[in-house]
């Protein structure tokens, strides 16, 4: 870590940089979400517009733990620490995976919810 | 004593002790906020009516994403002051990011603002509309009046403006459950009723029975008809005189109530009191006859099972309250049970408009049933009478639009195997019962052409692929959303006697910056080209209304958990910086290094603030 006052006058410019990039990337976000010649994927917003901006956002993300936040050059206790916390927060993002395995189904009450047809709220199973 | 490692690091983990603290904390907070993220994605893919994408305006959480970078840049400048023993360059740049908070908060309360006056009203046909609700007020003759504005209402002279989301009631009757009346709403209604020169007063004698022990005392010492009498005339002291009384007995609790009476909370609390001591009276007085039963029943079948003795020994609710009364009037045979009273019945004289919140409703009011129930079990009743109407005045909700959304109705005519354009077309609001139905045609037909333009656009612009489908199609969004930049559009181009397809209508559509905080009401232009058109929903039709609050829909519950949340963590972390930067003086004199590191962990925690906002940005405003 830059502990030094040399060292630390020396990263200043490297965080007014990573400054920079971030706004930077903060414009591409929106433009991607905005411009329609940057829009990928189908006509409007779809699950590739999420993927590239969520990409970004990580991007994003990553540079201000590892620079800002000092992570590229940390002790190993912090990592320790740090990695039970995120492997927690991504099972916890992994439930969403799992609820796929619900065994309860929904079709049939979404079908025969029967606001247009009302003869169609009785099950025909 | 000293606390080691303060100022200096562990030997063993080359760590000083609070940056293993605020890394613990944060590992944490990874946790909270991971759990809740997972809560959007959930929320999101299963939703069952169209989520509402892109829906918040851009430019405030653009802004603000701009804000907190600049401020994690600014709090690792402070960091590197303090390291470098630079006090006055520190107080600079910490006054820059805790300014930075302050701003982030701000813009926050005016998103915040934007969302709690913007009406949303879900139609019985699943047409969503949107817009700026207005202002009501009930005129001294009782009618209703409805203006733009809170200042025309008032203007106008009536009584309190109200906005037109609410529904207006003119009740013969107002039942109150003695047990659930909520005093708030009591005092809401009295001041209404006041104010519209009516009163609201009993419409009969209520005697309501407490206790009844002096009917007979009790078996050793019944009591005399003379001390009962004096009980009764010391309760109908306190309420006025009342012959009826003279002829009843009274006990501990009791209360009378003389006929125009009228309504305040202390007297429906006397008669709570009087509720509960009479339940309570009968609990045991059917507890001590069931006893008695089971006595006799025991003597008479000595021999039988108990779930044959059972059937005898049950009371009998209808022959317990024939009570028989000697001639000083002590009670000698039957029960001592009371009847309860749990309502009080109150006559609103003259019948006058009341304003009833519609969150105050238990269930749908509807015209012909002749009532409103509260929520507190308050029961507002039209009467019987002729000439006291129905009960439920007219109580639209009358807005000017800035938004109609048909996807949710198009979502649900697919379910049904319907064409979604034939359905949304044959809805109320083109229908003839609309009077504003001519805007809304106009509107539709110009949006529709637009969409058949982009379409054509689309196509010329993509192609098609080998099964001769277009490779890209105009959204849900754009085919059944009228947006609020759509509607100022079209009036733009109505203006210019432009349709889609003209050479310059593209040009005409506002940009996405424009609206900060999404469609403003106050706008001139907007104003003069009256882009914003007149509804009034009427009551029946409206299957729910709601500020784009949580109540509104999963999107709004989530998005205020998630930026409420963050919304604290950044005021706490700005207390903390703000800590540091005022109160810190003494501490970088005797010890610069300890307050660098205070400021290190700190900065930590703002770091972290702003990682959790570049991912709210992009999944609340723009995805």
């Amino acid at each position: 870590m830059a502990d030094t006052p040399e060292e630390i006058q020396k990263a200043q410019k490297k965080y007014i940089l990573i400054g920079l990039i971030l706004f930077v990337f903060t414009v591409v976000t929106v433009a991607v979400a905005t411009v329609p010649w940057l829009d990928f994927g189908e006509h409007g917003f779809d699950s590739k517009d999420a993927i590239i901006g969520l990409i970004i956002a990580s991007f994003k993300a990553t540079l201000v733990g590892a620079i800002f936040m000092h992570l590229n050059h940390e002790k190993k206790t912090i990592y320790g620490v740090l990695v039970l916390g995120v492997l927690m927060g991504i099972a916890l993002l992994g439930l969403i995976w799992w609820s796929f395995e619900d065994p309860i189904e929904y079709g049939d009450s979404v079908e025969g919810d029967g606001f247009f047809n009302p003869e169609e709220t009785v099950n025909q199973d | 004593m000293e606390i080691p490692y303060t100022v200096t690091a562990r030997k063993d983990t080359g760590l000083f002790n609070s940056k293993v603290g605020i890394w613990l904390f944060l590992a944490s907070e990874v946790m909270l906020f991971g759990g809740l993220f997972s809560g959007y994605v959930f929320l999101r893919i299963y939703a069952d009516y169209p989520w509402p994408e892109r829906a918040l305006p851009i430019v405030p959480g653009l802004i603000n994403t701009f804000v907190l970078i600049g401020s994690s840049v600014t709090v690792v400048f402070a960091w590197a002051s303090l390291k470098m023993r630079q006090w006055r360059r520190f107080q600079v740049f910490m006054g820059i990011t805790i300014v930075c908070a302050g701003l982030f908060m701000v813009l926050k309360g005016i998103e915040y603002k934007a969302k709690w006056e913007h009406q949303a009203v879900r139609m019985d046909d699943f047409a969503i509309i949107e817009g700026h609700a207005h202002y009501g007020t009930v005129m001294a003759n009782g009618e209703v009046d409805h203006f733009h504005t809170k200042k025309e209402a008032k203007k106008a002279g009536g009584g309190k403006p109200f906005k037109t989301n609410k529904i207006l009631f003119r009740p013969a009757t107002i039942d109150f459950s003695v047990v659930r009346a909520h005093e708030p709403w009591i005092t809401e209604m009295l001041e209404q009723a006041g104010k519209r020169k009516s009163k609201l007063v009993t419409s009969g004698d209520v005697f309501l029975y407490g206790h009844i022990e002096d009917y007979a005392g009790t078996e050793g010492e019944p009591l005399s008809g003379k001390d009962r009498s004096k009980r009764e005339t010391d309760i109908v002291k306190e309420f006025g005189k009342a012959e009826e009384s003279l002829a009843r007995k009274f006990g501990e609790n009791s209360l009378y109530i003389p006929a125009g009476t009228p309504l305040d909370y202390e007297l429906i609390k006397k008669a709570r009191k009087a509720y509960i001591a009479g339940r309570a009276h009968n609990a045991e007085t059917r507890t001590a006859i069931l006893k008695e039963n089971w006595k006799r029943v025991k003597e008479k079948l000595p021999e039988q099972e108990y779930w044959k003795q059972a059937p005898e020994a049950k009371i009998d609710a209808a022959t317990q309250l024939n009570e028989q009364f000697d001639g000083q009037g002590n009670c000698v045979s039957g029960s001592k049970v009371v009847s309860l009273i749990s309502t009080l019945s109150f006559r609103m004289d003259p019948p006058q408009p009341l304003v009833i919140k519609r969150s105050w409703i238990k269930r749908p009011v509807k015209a012909k049933d002749g009532k409103a129930e509260l929520r507190d079990d308050t029961t507002l009743s039209a009467g019987e009478e002729q000439d006291q109407g129905t009960g439920l005045l007219a109580s639209p909700v009358a807005l000017s639009v800035d938004a109609i959304d048909f996807r949710w109705m198009a979502q649900k005519a697919e379910e049904a195997g319907k064409e979604p354009m034939e359905v949304i077309e044959q809805s109320w609001i083109f229908s003839k019962d609309n009077k504003h139905q001519g805007d809304y045609k106009q509107i539709w037909k110009v949006h529709k052409k637009r969409i058949g333009e982009l379409e054509q656009e689309l196509v010329e612009k993509y192609g098609k692929d080998p099964e001769g489908k277009p490779k890209r199609v105009p959204t849900e969004t754009d085919r059944y959303r009228v947006t609020w930049q759509d509607l100022v559009h079209y009036a733009r181009a109505k203006q210019d006697s432009l349709m889609p397809g003209d050479s310059g209508f593209d040009d005409l559509r506002p940009k996405f910056w424009d609206g900060f905080a999404g469609p403003n009401h106050k706008d001139e232009e907007i104003h003069k080209l009256h882009a914003f058109p007149e509804l009034e929903v009427p009551h029946h039709k409206v299957s729910m209304q709601s500020m784009f609050t949580p109540k509104w829909n999963t999107y709004y519950a989530i998005y205020f958990t998630l930026t409420g949340l963050h919304g604290l963590h950044v005021i706490g972390g700005a207390i903390v910086l703000g800590y540091f930067l005022f109160f810190s003086k003494g501490l970088y004199r005797r010890n610069p290094e300890w307050l660098a590191n205070r400021v290190e962990v700190g900065g930590l925690f703002w770091h972290f603030v702003d990682l959790v906002w570049i991912f709210l940005f992009p999944i609340l405003y723009l995805m």
